[in-house]
This record gives structure tokens, C-alpha cells and sequence, in this order.
């Protein structure tokens, strides 16, 4: 598995014991579109030290229920993009679900968005697995920065394992080292 | 006959010859014999011309067909007496003549003769029952208007109305607790209307506006009842707080900011902006919401007595909180701060287009049109399916000038299949556009098509008085009498709507222009551009221009290319626009004319509005109507005796009137008269002027025409007329009404006449509006 040379990936959310209770407290989930890129644009510049090229939000139209953007309150705060990977060599074909991107905004982190967001990818996968005449997803799976033990820890919690690292994955933050977490998938 | 066909062919001169002609013949015809001609060809005739829309000579046919074939209403009426839309026009005719008792019989006639009994819930006719309750309404006994009205409730589809009436009715009658009653009962089908609250204090006689503190406290505590009554009406939460102050405001607005920022309500400075009238509630407001600023960036609630509580405001209430100090203080025009304010609401939450909107309006009150329009645009490219923030980023965008790219935005929401946005904005008759435009070519000096705009507003309230024919008939069929009738009533006075005005004023002021300067129609538009540049900014301009109209050229061109393409598509295009440049409007003979044309309409229908007696007063004043013209300055001098502008005309007037050798000995008799109104003879220009000074101390815009003034009664006053202004630079008592505008005109009079200390107020001007482009260093 080579490193994407076009785009890097990157998760940023938080994870304490206890998640905040707050007076208003309404989570939505809403699609990506040609109208609100721009949102989506505008938050992976603030959460992630990575550009995304114009490719990547191309193919984010593409994907459907597997880029999604998450609201609280009403205000758009966070967003997840995936691609799917067919496995070569596979018959029937199989794939590979990869998390390219999931953030929440500092201020909204810890509220249950970030889990919201990872949930549905599951949940999503889960369907088309359970669906006739599509190829299954075997894994899901996605880089984190090696000090990034608040992201590791939250995937951990949703049987995500360490599988691998991958030394100078990244080009210009430290540590630019990346490990690779997977969670295998039961097919029938 | 023939004519009326021909006109539907597009033929129309074909087609009125040969009712002219069939009309002298019958005319001949009449005057031979005993026949008195037919009311038909007249009725043609004035068809021929409704159709052109010459209303005035339609009216004279349809009144002479009229003469030969007298009573025609009612005659129809004795012809088909069941039809009820000719009963119903009779009665209207005679309403709108004031003959409210007959217009109410042909009406209780007309019910009379109705063979079959109406059902219960037969909506037309109880539309003319509540119709005819109008006019006995409008005749003024409200006691039968309310035996009225109870005696056909059963008869009546909208009850909602038939609801208020009774309760306007029994409180104009002083009958207060029925009154109450009744508006208790509105209440209770809609909690959210102002009106029904203000009917309950008028039937409760409590005068909102004089409440002592008891009775604040009572007020509040009906208010609570009703609150827990109807706890989703907004209205009932926001009453109180217009009419309460001190402690018992504080209270209420610290609950009702507390629950709006909890629930993130976007508008909620626009809804306790009205608040501010009162300075005392506007600074309790700051302090409270500055105190929730503090609180939830330490302890993430609104409030903090000394325990921390597990239940947290949501991060969104310090967003709000943020975005609504940003307004506060963008309202008083702190700009630094709202700025800083903005930017950190923009840093914890970058995805909402709320707060850009708001980013350029602080940068635009701040004076930068230029980064306003950048964060209109950042905003808009957020969410691009938000038509507001799309139509604010073009209004943004003309404001700094730049049409094309204000074209291309609202492009982006125009219909698709219109031959350009342009062409769709005028059929749907977008006006705000237009005034912008406008305005953005007046700024550029490109008179012919900025006139062009205004009058294109004009012709759409041409149009709006013409699709009131389709009406008529249709309302009458349809029996909706009361929304004709307000109809009617609105197309009175059209032309009082504030876009008219704007646009009329505008183009008043640029036809004075073309009077004053005859050689600016001349002059080319790229020359009267740089007028006020510098050798080297205007090659930069140049060149600027250069390319700008290199790359105009090139859009043309793809854009005939593409046009010549839908030309082929479509076989019937839209005629081309055969003066773009608008310089029909420019070389006009008669500018005054074409300003007067302008000015009717507001002088008949906007008189309490002193910018129109002020912009007459030019007219009049160009055209040497001198009577005129101090007719305007008297009805001035009557709405505001103490405006700024005013007090330059009456001078202006004065030294105009004195140094016309060839005035009427009588006119000039009555002028002296009628003057000492507005100025009373015995005093000396000078001291008309100190006085007007010593009236108005402490606010620029009167310093500013005093200073001007001074030097219009004599040019050797130089030297005082610019201590004068100058006053302004190191006196605090100034600061009250040092605006951005004002401070630019001031700037712009010193640089015109005085020039010598303009840098050093320049440089002051700079410390008060730090950011305002205006005021930067120019090379």
C-alpha cells in the first residue's frame, strides 16, 4: 500500500471520559453539494495541515453517504470524506473503505459529533454489506499522526487496531511518521 | 370593428385611421338627422387607445360614449339585474364619492334581490357582507357598523377579520371590557401580533408608555401568565421590554438575551436594536452581554456565582454572544472593536456566512468598500445556494464599483433562459438592483446610464398603476372588495414608496447637474473620470482602463459569439438595447423639465418629506420661479427650520433674488414680503448666519453650511470660514455627530476652498476612522 501522493489524511477530533452536556444540544447530518463545498472547504483548511486539491473535493461529490458534514446547533462544524478502494485480484470484487478525512472545529469537539460522523460511515457500510449485488467492503481503515493519541484512542473505542506505520508520511508537520488503523470487516 | 382587428395585428396606425374615419361618419350621421350617434364607435375608439395605454384620451371616448348611452351602469344594471359585479361596481362608485349611505342601499338591495338564499358558507358573499360593514365603518357611526357586523357573523367565511373588526369596534366605542374580551380572544388565535397586545392595554386603559414601577412589575407579571400560557409566541417575551426600565428591564432582557443565544437566533440584535433609543437600555444590554462573554469563555455558562454546574452552555451561545457584540459595537460604530470581535466569532466558527455578512458591514460603516465587498464574498462563496447573502455580496460589490463582477453574482441567481440577468432584473422589476447601479454610475460620473436606471424605475411604477386594469374586473367577480378597495387606495399614492423617491431624487440632482455644466455631456467619460486624479494615478488608470476594456472586448465578443448562437436557437429575440450608454436621457434640451417630471409625484405625494421642497427649490430656483422657489423654502422652513442644507438655500435664494436686475418689481415686492417668514429683514446676513450657529452648537453638518455660507455672503469671510471648521479637529464637543459621511464632506469643502490645513485634518480624520480608505495617504 503506497502513500496517495495527491492527497494526505488526517483525523481531528477529541475524546475525554466523559462527553459535555450542554443546554441545546441538536446534531444533524447533512450531504456535501456543489452549494456547500465552500463549508467544506473552508473547515479540512482550518483542521488539517494538508491542501486538498480540487481532485479531492471532485471526488467528494462522487461518494454519496460517505462524505457527509455534521451541524450543531445548526452551525455547520464538522465533516468526514472517504473514498472506496476495490481490492485488485478479488472475485467476487471486494473493497476497502479509506477515511481521508474526519474533523470537528476546537470548539465543538467532545460533544459527540465526531462519533456521529464515524458512526454513519460504519452504519453505511454496514447496509451496502447487508445489500444484494454490490461488492462488499472487507475493511475500513485510515492514517493518524503518531502523536495524535486523542484520534487513536477514539478509533480504538470503535475496534479500530494499529497495523502498521508508515515512516515519513508526512511532508511538512511532525512527527512525520503515521500509523495505519484498520478495522476488519465479517462478509458472509 | 375592422380597427379592433387591425390593432391586434400590430398594425396600429392602420387601425386608428379607420376608426377615425368610421367616427366622422357617424358623427356626420348625427348631425343630419335625428340619430344621435352610436355610443359604440366612441366605445371602440376609447378601447383603441386604452390599448396603447393613453389612458387620458381613453377616458374622453369612454366619457363621450358614455353621454350618448347615459346611465350605462345603471342601465345594465336594469337589463341583467342578477349579475352582481355591476352591482357591486355601482356601490363602489358611490364609496369612493363618499356616498356611504348609497353605496350601502345598492348594496341591501342587491341582497334583496338574491332569489336563492346564499349557504352559510358561501365566501363571496360574505366578503360583501364585510364589505358593506367597510363602508358603514367608513361613514363613521361605528354603533351600527358593530350591530352590523354582529348581524351577519354567521354569514361570514373570514373570521378571523370579522374577529378584529369587533374588537377595533367595541374599543372605539369605549365598550372596554367587551373590548378586552375580545382581544383576548385574538390572542388566543395568534400569539405573535403586535396589535392584539396593544388592543389589550387600550381596552385595559393602561398607557404603556407612562408605567410607574408598580405597575411595571404587574405588567411584567401579566406577561408571565400569558408567557406560560403561549410559551412559543416571541411576542409575548419581547412586549415587556419595550415597555419596562431599570431593575424590572433588566430582569426581563437578561432573560430573554439569555434564551436567544442559547438557541442561536440569528436576528436577535436586530430585534433589540430598537431598545437603543433609550441610552439607559442600551447600556445595561452591553454590560449584561459583556458579562455572558466573560462567563462562558471561563466557565461555558451565562453566569457564574461561585460553583461550576455540570450543565454547559452549548459552544454555539458564545458564538452568538460574539456575533451580537460585534453588532453592538458596529452600531456605535466602534469599528476596532466590532472588527476584533467578528474576527474571533469567524475563528471559532469559519463555516457560518452570518458573520461575514456582518464583517462587511462593519468594514463598510468602517469605510472600506473594498475588503467589505471581500468578506461579502467570502461568505457567499460559503453557501452558494443562499440567494440573500448572494444579492447583498452584488449590492457589495457595486458599492465599490465593480459592475461587471456585480453583474456576473446576480447572474448566478437570474433566470436562465433570459437573454442576459440585466434584461430578467428589469422584467421582474428588481429595483433595489437598479438603484444600486445607478448610484455606481453616478459615482463614476456615467450620467446617461445612471439615468437610464432611474428612469426605468419610474416606468415600472408606470407599469404598476397599469396592472391595476387587470383588476377590476377580476376583483369585482371575484368579490374580494376589501383588498380591491386597499388596492385602489394604494395606487393613489404609488409613487410615496421610498425606492421612487430615491431614484427621483437621484435623478433630479443629475439633470441639475446637466443645467449647471452643459459641457459634461460633452466631456468624454474617461476624462471626467480623472478630473480629480493626479498625473500619475491617472496613467495608471489608464492603462487599468486599457485592459479593462481590452478584456471587455474580448467578453463581447464571446458574448456575441454565443449570443449569435442563441439568435439561431431562437427565431423571435428580444430587441437590442439601442442606447446603452443612456444618452438620450443626457442630451435632453430641457433637463429642468426632465427634473420637474420627476419632482411632481413627490411634491403631491411625499410634502412631509423636506428633501423634496429643498430638491423644488432647485428647480424653481434655475428656472427663476422665484415665488416657487420660496414656496419651497417656506414648506422647508416648516417641516425643519433648523436644517443644515435649508439655511444655504435661503441665502442662496437671497443673493439670487438681489442680483437679478431684470425681476418683476411685483414679485419682488411679494418675495420681500413672504420672506420674513424664514428670515426676518432686519437682520443682517451675517448675524442670520451666527445665530443659526449659536442654535445649533456642537453638530458638524451646521458648522459645515455655516462656514460655507459665510463665505457665500462675502469670500473675504476665508479666513473665519476656516476656523470655523476647523473648530472641529481639537473640540470634543463635536464628537456626537462626527460621522464617517459628514467628516468626508467636511474634508472635501476644506480641500475645495481652504486647501492650506486640509492635510491636518486629514490626518485627524485618520485617528477617528482608522480604517476608512478615504482618508489614507494619497501619493
Amino acid at each position: 500500500m503506497g502513500v496517495p501522493t495527491t492527497t494526505t489524511d488526517n483525523t481531528t477530533i477529541s475524546l475525554k471520559t466523559s462527553r459535555k452536556q450542554t443546554t441545546s444540544h441538536r446534531i444533524a447530518l447533512g450531504d456535501v453539494t456543489q452549494n456547500n463545498m465552500g463549508q467544506l472547504k473552508r473547515l479540512n483548511s482550518v483542521l488539517f495541515p494538508v491542501h486538498y486539491t480540487d481532485r479531492f473535493y471532485k471526488d467528494v461529490l462522487e461518494v454519496g453517504e460517505f462524505a457527509k458534514l455534521v451541524y450543531f446547533n445548526d452551525a455547520c462544524v464538522g465533516g468526514v470524506c472517504c473514498r472506496k478502494e476495490p481490492i485488485a485480484g478479488t472475485s467476487p470484487e471486494q473493497l476497502k473503505l479509506y477515511i481521508m478525512t474526519l474533523g470537528v472545529l476546537a470548539p465543538y469537539r467532545n460533544l459527540g459529533l465526531g462519533t456521529a460522523l464515524l458512526k454513519h460511515i460504519l452504519e453505511h457500510v454496514h447496509a451496502i454489506n447487508s445489500s444484494q449485488n454490490h461488492p462488499k467492503f472487507i475493511e475500513v481503515y485510515l492514517h493518524v499522526q503518531m502523536s495524535n493519541n486523542e484520534a487513536i484512542s477514539f478509533y480504538k473505542k470503535y475496534d479500530f487496531d494499529i497495523v502498521g506505520t508508515i515512516e515519513g508520511y508526512y511532508k511538512k508537520i511532525t512527527p512525520p511518521d503515521a500509523y495505519i488503523l484498520s478495522k476488519k470487516l465479517l462478509v458472509e | 370593428m375592422k380597427g379592433l382587428f387591425l390593432n391586434h395585428m400590430d398594425r396600429k396606425e392602420e387601425a386608428h385611421e379607420l376608426v377615425r374615419k368610421g367616427l366622422s361618419n357617424d358623427v356626420k350621421g348625427s348631425h343630419q338627422g335625428s340619430y344621435k350617434g352610436s355610443h359604440i364607435c366612441w366605445h371602440v375608439y376609447g378601447l383603441l387607445h386604452r390599448s396603447d395605454k393613453n389612458y387620458g384620451q381613453a377616458l374622453k371616448c369612454y366619457t363621450h360614449a358614455l353621454k350618448i348611452d347615459k346611465d350605462s351602469q345603471l342601465q345594465l344594471l336594469s337589463l341583467k339585474p342578477n349579475n352582481q359585479k355591476y352591482w357591486i361596481g355601482l356601490a363602489i362608485s358611490y364609496h369612493l364619492q363618499k356616498n356611504h349611505e348609497t353605496a350601502e342601499n345598492v348594496l341591501t338591495t342587491y341582497e334583496g334581490t338574491l332569489k336563492e338564499k346564499p349557504t352559510p358558507l358561501d365566501f363571496e358573499h360574505g366578503e360583501m357582507l364585510m364589505y358593506r360593514n367597510l363602508i358603514i365603518e367608513e361613514s363613521g357611526d361605528i354603533q351600527r357598523a358593530l350591530e352590523n357586523l354582529e348581524s351577519i357573523k354567521d354569514k361570514v367565511c373570514d373570521k378571523r377579520s370579522w374577529k378584529e373588526k369587533k374588537a377595533q369596534f367595541l374599543l372605539n366605542l369605549e365598550k372596554y371590557q367587551e373590548a378586552e374580551q375580545a382581544y383576548r380572544e385574538l390572542i388566543d388565535l395568534n400569539p405573535d401580533c403586535y396589535e392584539y397586545f396593544e388592543g389589550l392595554h387600550k381596552s385595559q386603559k393602561i398607557n404603556t408608555r407612562e408605567l410607574n414601577e408598580e405597575q411595571q412589575v404587574e405588567f411584567l407579571k401579566t406577561y408571565k401568565e400569558l408567557a406560560t400560557k403561549y410559551s412559543r409566541s416571541n411576542a409575548i417575551k419581547r412586549f415587556p421590554l419595550q415597555y419596562t426600565a431599570g431593575e424590572n428591564f433588566k430582569k426581563a432582557v437578561d432573560e430573554y438575551l439569555q434564551s436567544a443565544l442559547r438557541k442561536g437566533v440569528p436576528s436577535l440584535f436586530v430585534n433589540v436594536k430598537k431598545l437603543y433609543d433609550d441610552p439607559e437600555k442600551a447600556t445595561i444590554i452591553e454590560s449584561l452581554v459583556e458579562g455572558y462573554l466573560e462567563s462562558l469563555k471561563k466557565y461555558e455558562t451565562f453566569t457564574y456565582n461561585g460553583t461550576e454546574v455540570d450543565l454547559k452552555e452549548p459552544p454555539t451561545a458564545y458564538l452568538w454572544t460574539l456575533y451580537f457584540l460585534a453588532q453592538h459595537y458596529d452600531y456605535k460604530r466602534d469599528t476596532i472593536k466590532a472588527l476584533q470581535l467578528i474576527n474571533e466569532a469567524i475563528e471559532h466558527t469559519p463555516t457560518m456566512v452570518e458573520l461575514y455578512m456582518t464583517k462587511g458591514r462593519i468594514l463598510k460603516h468602517g469605510g472600506d468598500v473594498c475588503e467589505a465587498m471581500k468578506a461579502m464574498n467570502e461568505g457567499r462563496e460559503l453557501d452558494l445556494q443562499d440567494r440573500f447573502i448572494n444579492s447583498k455580496c452584488t449590492k457589495y460589490m457595486l458599492r465599490n464599483g465593480q459592475i461587471t463582477e456585480a453583474e456576473k453574482t446576480i447572474g448566478l441567481f437570474t433566470r436562465g433562459d433570459a437573454p442576459d440577468p440585466i434584461t430578467d432584473l428589469i422584467d421582474m422589476q428588481c429595483m433595489w438592483f437598479e438603484l444600486e447601479e445607478g448610484e455606481c454610475y453616478l459615482r463614476q460620473n456615467k450620467f446617461g446610464r445612471s439615468l437610464k436606471r432611474f428612469h426605468q424605475i419610474e416606468k415600472h411604477f408606470a407599469d404598476i398603476t397599469d396592472d391595476q386594469f387587470d383588476f377590476h374586473s377580476y376583483c369585482l367577480r371575484k368579490v374580494t372588495l376589501r383588498a380591491y378597495l386597499s388596492m385602489l387606495r394604494l395606487e393613489d399614492r404609488l409613487r410615496s414608496h421610498p425606492y421612487y423617491f430615491r431614484a427621483a431624487q437621484n435623478a433630479i440632482k443629475i439633470y441639475l447637474t446637466l443645467y449647471d455644466n452643459p459641457s459634461v455631456t460633452a466631456v468624454s467619460e474617461d476624462d471626467s473620470n480623472f478630473a480629480n486624479m493626479t498625473e500619475g494615478e491617472i496613467k495608471k488608470a489608464k492603462s487599468k482602463a486599457k485592459k479593462a476594456a481590452a478584456k471587455a472586448q474580448q467578453e463581447a465578443e464571446s458574448k456575441k459569439a454565443q449570443q449569435e448562437e442563441q439568435a439561431k436557437k431562437k427565431v423571435s429575440e428580444k430587441p437590442r438595447d439601442e442606447d446603452p450608454e443612456g444618452d438620450k436621457f443626457v442630451k435632453t434640451t430641457d433637463p429642468l423639465g426632465e427634473a420637474f417630471k420627476f419632482y411632481q409625484p413627490l411634491q403631491e405625494l411625499s410634502p412631509k418629506r423636506i428633501e423634496t421642497h429643498l430638491l423644488g427649490f432647485e428647480i424653481y430656483l434655475r428656472k427663476k420661479r422665484y415665488l416657487l422657489a420660496l414656496r419651497s423654502l417656506i414648506q422647508a422652513h416648516s417641516i425643519n427650520s433648523n436644517n443644515s442644507t435649508l439655511h444655504q438655500d435661503i441665502i442662496r435664494f437671497e443673493k439670487a433674488v438681489a442680483s437679478d436686475t431684470s425681476i418683476n418689481p411685483i414679485v419682488a415686492k411679494v418675495v420681500a414680503e413672504q420672506l420674513s417668514i424664514i428670515h426676518s429683514q432686519n437682520i443682517p446676513l451675517p448675524d442670520f448666519n451666527n445665530e443659526f450657529l449659536g442654535r445649533n452648537k456642537g453638530s458638524i453638518p451646521h458648522l459645515l453650511v455655516a462656514a460655507e455660507s459665510l463665505l457665500l455672503i462675502d469670500p473675504s469671510y476665508k479666513q473665519e470660514a476656516e476656523d470655523l471648521l476647523l473648530k472641529i479637529i481639537d473640540n470634543e464637543e463635536y464628537a456626537g455627530t462626527r460621522t464617517l459621511p459628514i467628516c468626508i464632506n467636511v474634508y472635501e469643502s476644506i480641500k475645495k476652498t481652504f486647501n492650506s490645513r486640509a492635510e491636518q485634518f486629514r490626518l485627524k480624520c485618520k485617528d477617528w476612522f482608522p480604517i476608512a480608505t478615504y482618508f489614507r495617504e494619497t501619493n
